[in-house]
């Protein structure tokens, strides 16, 4: 650990407030979200404990989503970790993007300020960084309007997990007849989301591809695993060099 | 209420996604990325969700892949609850009136 000989820099006051309300939006739109995954979870047999558990040490919604869609009793441990870590592997280059923008701050308020990042909170922080940097600030980055913003996402979705979870089984009486294809319906508005582009979106169609195949050859989960490395290669190759 | 297996589950997803969070910044800052993983790494998330979902590809049944049609042109262009309600609507829907 370096040792710290310069003072401190100073952050900038009220930046946590600023977080909070910049977030505002943002978290209005997690709660569908927070709901319906509380709700499949509960159908999947999670507690009201279990649920904001899950949310408030994992803190990703793709990665709970897939987990929730893997979910048997008992659950496949290392299926569902290594699911998880495939999701959530695009928070290895959000790091890496923060990280000449944080080198100011020691590992002890870093390693717990990046806990909070996620895909907004990491997008808000450095729109506001690259702001301040071109207004001319000295450390652009905040740590306080980053822990705003993140404190009112990461509040709202173990809050309203929890409220899905605790309102699930109502939901789910009412919803009884297709109410699978609930799941298949928040991964495309996942997917949307991460649209970028047909070319960057064929790997995804060897995955479905590949995972159907799978699904219908291989016992168990395995349709998973198949998917995901075919969709993986295939980026590989169809890469640009 | 809380069940062994699951907490076990949930604390190892939770170590395995904070090492996601810390490693960019630990190992890769300052580092260049061939531009050949920075497009793996982008498409990984997108190639995992799609695999969980297989199943509702490989059913074979009429109803669900009309279902799965539309709620896929659903989610072009609409909020998440709007899509959610209109798979589970026309699930339902397709399965009563298909079989």
């Amino acid at each position: 650990m370096d040792v710290q000989i310069a003072a401190p820099l100073p952050d900038e006051r009220g930046g946590f407030g600023r977080g909070v309300t910049a977030s505002l939006p943002v978290m209005i739109g997690f709660v569908p979200f927070a709901l319906v995954l509380g709700a499949q979870a509960s159908g999947k047999g999670f507690s009201a404990v279990e649920v904001p558990l899950l949310t408030g040490l994992n803190f990703g919604g793709g990665s709970e989503f897939a987990a929730v869609g893997l979910w048997t009793s008992p659950p496949h441990l290392l299926l569902i970790a290594g699911v998880t870590l495939l999701v959530n592997s695009r928070h290895l280059l959000m790091g890496a993007a923060l990280a000449p923008w944080i080198a100011h701050l020691p590992r002890r308020k870093a390693l717990p300020a990046l806990f909070l990042m996620c895909d907004e909170s990491w997008a808000m922080g450095l729109a506001d960084t690259k702001r301040r940097a071109a207004a001319g600030v000295r450390t652009p980055f905040s740590l306080r309007y980053y822990l705003g913003v993140s404190a009112g996402l990461y509040a709202t979705w173990v809050v309203f997990t929890a409220a899905g979870a605790l309102l699930g089984p109502a939901m789910g009486d009412i919803t009884h007849w297709g109410f699978d294809m609930a799941f298949p319906a928040v991964f495309l508005v996942l997917l949307r989301g991460m649209w970028t582009g047909a070319r960057a979106a064929l790997p995804w169609v060897v995955s479905l591809a590949a995972a159907v195949a799978a699904y219908l050859l291989l016992p168990g989960a395995w349709y998973v695993p198949a998917g995901a490395l075919a969709g993986l290669a295939a980026a590989w190759l169809g890469a640009r060099r | 209420m809380i069940d062994p297996m699951t907490l076990a589950t949930i604390l190892l997803m939770a170590v395995a996604t904070y090492l996601t969070r810390i490693g960019g910044y630990l190992l890769l800052g300052g580092r260049a990325l061939s531009p050949r993983v920075l497009t793996v790494m982008e498409a990984a998330p997108g190639c995992v969700l799609v695999s969980v979902i297989a199943p509702h590809f490989g059913s074979g049944r009429p109803a669900d892949l009309l279902a799965l049609g539309l709620t896929g042109l659903a989610s072009v262009r609409l909020p998440l609850l709007p899509t959610v309600l209109i798979g589970v609507g026309s699930a339902g829907l397709l399965r009563y009136m298909l079989g």
